[in-house]
């Protein structure tokens, strides 16, 4: 796949990536903000173009490079180096060197510390600056940077008289020391030590992400408290470069590595005085080699809580490290509550149900017969008429149970593990408790994923042990061996193969719960005692339209164009697909399965017609069931513009008062054998406060080919695109 | 105490001993009530004789056979034969349970979309269709199952000058190995003709040729046949694909399927012979699924069973006319319904009980029906309770055909009620009258 270079966003995301953001705003104004010293920009500067360019001729993956993963180090460097010593053509060749060995130390974490899935953080900053701290005593020829030592000559150079009188204003006014050190340690990060760069850097990180913005105040009091409180000198912080190992490490623990919650922050707080402690302790160190000990404490604390946290066995104590990382603690955390909610009981394997047509659940998860203690996680299926009576004539004979004799299929792919075969049925009434199981087949689906169905009619068993089976393919029928008195199924999902292991908690991927006429939709659930439920029943139109296949093409002619939007559907290299529309090059990313599509996430201008599509089609049952209703819930925002969140964000790792509501209802269908009309009706309304803010409905007109129609409506306005899928 | 009933004195012979072959002396057990409703407060309300049909029978015997398929096989429908019954609220309760409508007539095409079943969803049978009756149904996209080739070449005709295209099946009928073969509806399997048809249509290229169609017989009693039968469908179904890339969509296995009804001249009685839908969903099922259709493109399976669907569901109850002695000294019973009202007492051993405890004696007995005709007969020998004059009786499994087929000959129609499952009772086909007959009348100025 061809992958066009991204020059100035690798460039831009150098500035942002300081912060672990990729925002362009927020780069634009760190950029500016370097450049409040004119020459430490610009040896920045230097130093993030030789890095990327470096990267890309080396052929580094282009996407690190575009993140601004191996940039923003060396831009650390540049500027440490630009403020320190003399511009002059010594200095750009010293820079350069600086960068190609930040790049190469870079790399070399990444190979080191990226196998533990830990970030490499500002080390290479750390590591490179120390060396050519070192030794650059012995440069002769450079010499000291003497700009921010006499700020008022330089003042009066650049603005006269009245601007060192504003900057005396300044100084006097009444702000809190403690503000102006928060000020300066946010600007000390960009070698930048003044109030106003400070600000600047405050308000770029405010727009950039509230969540990291109220971490770098916490992060930032917490230290000061614990100096006030262990007596060591405050000064010292706001003297030095050492406050924002404070701010970094908030963000970083709090929000930014972690799912921002409660949890984060309390631990946010906790390890503060730890890096205050380091801080202390390793200063002290350096000191013998005059050394600053810039952000190491904060690279130590970051990584040791993150390394730390990986050999838990549980997350009990709600500490979620971030697997895909948006770039924003909002993004992650409005994903990740999403995720969790939609996603959060998925299986890695599909298990499905084992039969054909609708069964009952006669014994659930705890039954009160046999399902208890170590099998506790176990269905009986039985077959039952309206009333629930599950035989017919006397029920004396097997053959009266609608569920004797019936086929049994396999629930997931796997391998046939086990067979016992041999076992008579009962008499109905009377129980084999020396072989409990009857017979019975055991599937590996993987190497701690088993299945087991049991109390299979004798001589019924289709397959051997070694066999492969796919999804629904015939094994057996329903029988009454074992401790069975009257027939029925018993199914259970475990861990080792034996027969009469101990059974695993393991959801059904996805199945039709009918009560009375009305279905329901269960993913990922599990059927309880009395559920009558039933495989998705899939419509081959619905799927046809919804099932996108990579390689595909969707074209949407919109009432009011003339050009049809052609949209691709698409697979990455990670094997995750997505539908890009050529015109907008926005990109919805989805998942699908036998009976399900599930749209994961946007990518591109909410104006486009795909995130219209997106939000109609946000997830879709391929079965149709008249009037059956599927409910899901948005992340807050991918339907709530960045503004609309501004208030929202601050208090979102807490509770949340907004909300985005998807529904959809499966409106009618008319089928023939030749032909099948289908309309489905699905509405986006968000909330806030419980009180309705917007309400989006869309309908999406189905036939035969596929996707037919789809319509848009929104207050007065109504958009409506033709379809068709090539 | 009150007065014991006269019973009117009988002489038998003894049978003591062991049971011969023939069992014990067997005396029917009274029927009292339909569904808790008492028959003898029916006949009062709605008069005797009187159709009985219980919707919850109905109701319940379709779920039987629609579940016995449907955890079978994954795509099954049931298409509701209307000639076995096509009173409405009948045809209504199978299409509100999904049944589509099978017809086999101009009439009762037109009553199916009366009963609001889409065109599409009514499957057209039968060796009879005008050329109107073709054309409305290729109209309403209604399934046309082709019979003979003059029919075939109707439709191509027609095709020609309408506007949609026609949907359409070919019935097929073949040697299942039960006698008497059906060889009068549809292509021959084994000679060929199936296949000339099929190629004829195919190559026609004006017909969507959506599904197989056949219906093996009646009453059948053995489900091997019905295995058969699929079986060579699906392989017509598969050389179709063959031979022009070309995949139905439906194969329709008819019905047929025995109720338990006794056949006259049958050993045992029907309800221990018959086989169950179970059985009879096995053998198609294993068949289809034996066959080289592919397991994510099987057919939808079409069963047009009427029979084992309605007849449990239907009681004709009624009182005894008079008591006489025949000359043989066999005792004969005249009731108020006959062969007008149960045709299938033809072919029937009609399970008729007395619908109250009136005797525990019984005697050999022909029940004889109202009509002045030496053929109404009921039942020509059974074991039968003394019932006198009044005395209210109820004949069991008589929900298919007699609604369709009854006459009106002699005496008028009596009214058809149904039992909903709530336990009321609504009249649903209400009695005729002189008028009922007169209105279709019209007298010769002359004669008036």
């Amino acid at each position: 796949m061809k992958r066009e270079f991204d020059f100035t966003g690798s460039l831009l995301n150098s500035y942002s990536q300081i912060f672990f953001s990729d925002n362009r705003l927020f780069a634009g104004i760190l950029i500016l903000v370097t450049f409040v010293d004119f020459y430490t920009g610009l040896f920045g500067l230097l130093a993030v173009l030789t890095t990327t360019f470096l990267a890309r001729y080396l052929g580094f993956h282009p996407f690190k490079i575009q993140q601004g993963y191996y940039g923003f180090n060396s831009l650390l460097v540049g500027l440490g180096l630009g403020i320190f010593f003399q511009p002059g053509p010594l200095l750009v060749l010293i820079v350069i060197l600086a960068s190609v060995l930040t790049l190469f130390i870079a790399v070399s974490c990444e190979g080191i510390i990226g196998k533990y899935a830990l970030p490499y953080l500002s080390i290479p900053f750390v590591v490179s600056m120390w060396i050519l701290t070192l030794a650059s005593r012995e440069f002769q020829a450079l010499g000291l940077n003497e700009r921010g030592i006499y700020t008022l000559n330089d003042l009066y150079i650049i603005g006269g008289n009245s601007l060192v009188q504003v900057y005396d204003w300044w100084n006097q006014l009444a702000i809190h020391p403690s503000v102006r050190a928060y000020f300066l340690s946010l600007g000390a990060i960009l070698f930048q030590y003044n109030m106003l760069t400070g600000i600047l850097v405050a308000v770029g990180l405010l727009l950039y992400s509230r969540i990291a913005f109220t971490l770098s105040l916490l992060g930032f009091y917490t230290a000061y408290f614990f100096y006030l409180l262990i007596g060591a000198p405050f000064s010292e912080v706001s003297y030095s470069y050492i406050g924002f190992n404070y701010i970094l490490t908030a963000i970083a623990t709090g929000g930014y590595f972690i799912i921002p919650n409660k949890n984060s922050y309390a631990w946010a707080v906790l390890t503060i005085p730890l890096v205050v402690v380091m801080t202390i302790g390793l200063s002290r160190i350096l000191a013998v080699f005059y050394l600053p000990v810039y952000s190491l404490p904060f690279n130590v604390l970051s990584l040791l809580f993150l390394y730390v946290l990986k050999f838990r066995v549980d997350n009990r104590a709600n500490l979620t490290p971030v697997l895909i990382q948006q770039n924003t603690p909002e993004k992650n955390l409005y994903s990740y509550l999403n995720f969790m909610e939609r996603f959060g009981k998925e299986s890695t394997v599909p298990v499905h149900l084992p039969f054909f047509g609708e069964w009952i659940v006669t014994q659930g998860h705890d039954g009160e017969y046999t399902h208890q203690d170590r099998w506790r996680h176990a269905w009986d299926f039985e077959i039952a008429d309206e009333d629930g009576k599950t035989w017919k004539n006397s029920g004396d004979f097997r053959e009266d149970y609608f569920c004797y004799d019936k086929t049994i299929v396999a629930p997931a792919d796997g391998t046939i593990e086990t067979v016992v075969d041999d076992i008579p049925d009962n008499t109905i009434g009377e129980r084999n408790l020396e072989e409990n199981w009857g017979n019975t087949i055991v599937i590996k689906h993987e190497d701690d994923l088993f299945t087991k169905l049991s109390h299979l009619k004798p001589g019924s068993i289709q397959v051997k042990p070694g066999d492969k089976v796919r999804k629904g393919n015939m094994l057996a029928r329903c029988g009454n061996s074992g401790n069975s008195p009257y027939p029925h199924l018993h199914f259970q999902v475990q861990k080792t193969p034996h027969i009469g292991s101990g059974t695993r908690d393991y959801p059904i991927c996805n199945y039709m719960l009918r009560r009375d006429k009305e279905f329901f939709l269960k993913t990922y659930a599990i059927p309880e005692k009395g559920d009558r439920v039933s495989a998705v029943k899939v419509n081959s139109a619905l799927k046809k339209a919804f099932h996108f296949i990579p390689g595909e093409k969707i074209r949407f002619t919109p009432e009011d164009a003339s050009e049809p939007l052609i949209w691709d559907v698409k697979i990455n290299e990670f094997l995750n697909t997505y539908i890009e529309c050529r015109k907008t090059g926005s990109k919805a990313w989805f998942k699908t399965d036998d009976a399900m599509l599930y749209f994961t996430h946007f990518e591109g201008a909410r104006d486009a017609l795909l995130y219209h599509f997106y939000c109609a089609a946000y997830r879709v049952c391929f079965g149709y069931y008249k009037g059956l209703m599927i409910e899901d819930s948005f992340p807050l925002s991918m339907v709530f513009s960045k503004k609309d969140l501004i208030f929202q964000d601050f208090t979102a790792p807490f509770f949340r008062y907004k909300k985005g509501q998807y529904q959809l209802t499966y409106t009618s269908l008319e089928e023939t054998l030749s032909d099948t009309h289908l309309l489905l009706e699905s509405a986006v309304t968000t909330f806030s406060f419980g009180k309705i803010r917007s309400h989006t409905s869309y309908a999406c007109d189905i036939d035969n080919g596929g996707l037919k129609a789809f319509s848009i409506h929104q207050k007065s306005l109504t958009r409506k695109a033709s379809c068709a899928t090539e | 105490m009150g007065k014991i009933p006269f019973e009117r004195p009988l002489i038998q012979k003894i049978n003591a001993g062991l049971p011969s072959k023939y069992g014990m002396v067997r005396r029917p057990e009274p029927i009292e009530d339909i569904e808790g409703i008492s028959i003898e407060s029916l006949l009062n309300e709605y008069g005797s004789p009187l159709f009985v049909l219980s919707e919850k029978m109905l109701r319940k015997t379709y779920q039987e056979a629609y579940r016995a398929f449907s955890s079978r096989y994954p795509k099954v429908q049931f298409a509701w034969s209307y000639k076995t019954n096509y009173l409405n609220a009948v045809c209504k309760i199978f299409h509100q349970e999904g049944s589509w409508a099978e017809v086999v007539s101009g009439f009762e095409y037109e009553k199916a979309l009366a009963n609001g079943v889409p065109g599409s969803k009514i499957i057209f049978n039968g060796p009879f269709k005008s050329r109107e009756d073709l054309k409305k149904a290729v109209e309403n996209d209604s399934l046309i199952h082709i019979d003979h080739f003059d029919e075939l070449y109707e439709l191509l005709d027609l095709a020609e000058n309408l506007e949609k295209r026609p949907k359409a099946a070919i019935r097929v009928n073949m040697d299942t190995g039960i006698y008497p073969q059906w060889d009068r509806f549809g292509f021959n399997y084994e000679n060929g003709e199936a296949w000339d048809a099929l190629n004829r249509i195919m190559i026609s290229k004006q017909i969507d040729l959506l599904g197989l169609h056949t219906h093996i017989g009646t009453y059948m009693m053995t489900v091997q046949a019905y295995e058969k039968a699929a079986l060579k469908l699906a392989d017509l179904a598969m050389g179709l694909e063959r031979k022009y890339k070309h995949t139905i969509k439906y194969i329709d296995m008819g019905g047929g399927f025995a109720s338990k009804n006794t056949l006259k001249g049958a050993y045992y009685p029907g309800s221990d012979t018959a086989p169950s839908f179970d059985d009879f969903a096995e053998a198609i099922v294993s068949a289809l699924m034996k066959s080289e259709f592919k397991p994510d493109h099987l057919p939808l399976l079409i069963l047009e069973t009427g029979r084992a669907l309605v007849d449990d569901a239907g009681w004709l109850a009624g009182t005894v006319v008079a008591n006489k002695r025949l000359a043989d000294g066999r005792r004969a019973t005249i009731i108020d319904a006959g062969v007008n009202l149960l045709f299938t007492s033809f072919w029937y051993e009609h399970d008729i009980r007395p619908a109250k405890h009136l005797s525990d004696q019984t005697e050999d007995t022909t029940i004889y029906g109202p009509l002045c005709m030496n053929i109404d007969i009921v039942r020509d020998h059974i074991q039968f309770p003394l019932l006198k004059k009044g005395d209210p009786y109820v004949i069991r499994r008589v929900g298919a055909y007699n609604n369709t087929q009854w006459l009106q000959f002699i005496t008028l129609r009596p009214r058809v009620v149904l039992i909903d499952p709530e336990g009321k009772t609504h009249i649903i086909r209400d009695k005729e009258t002189l008028e009922t007959l007169n209105r279709c009348e019209h007298l010769p100025e002359h004669l008036i």
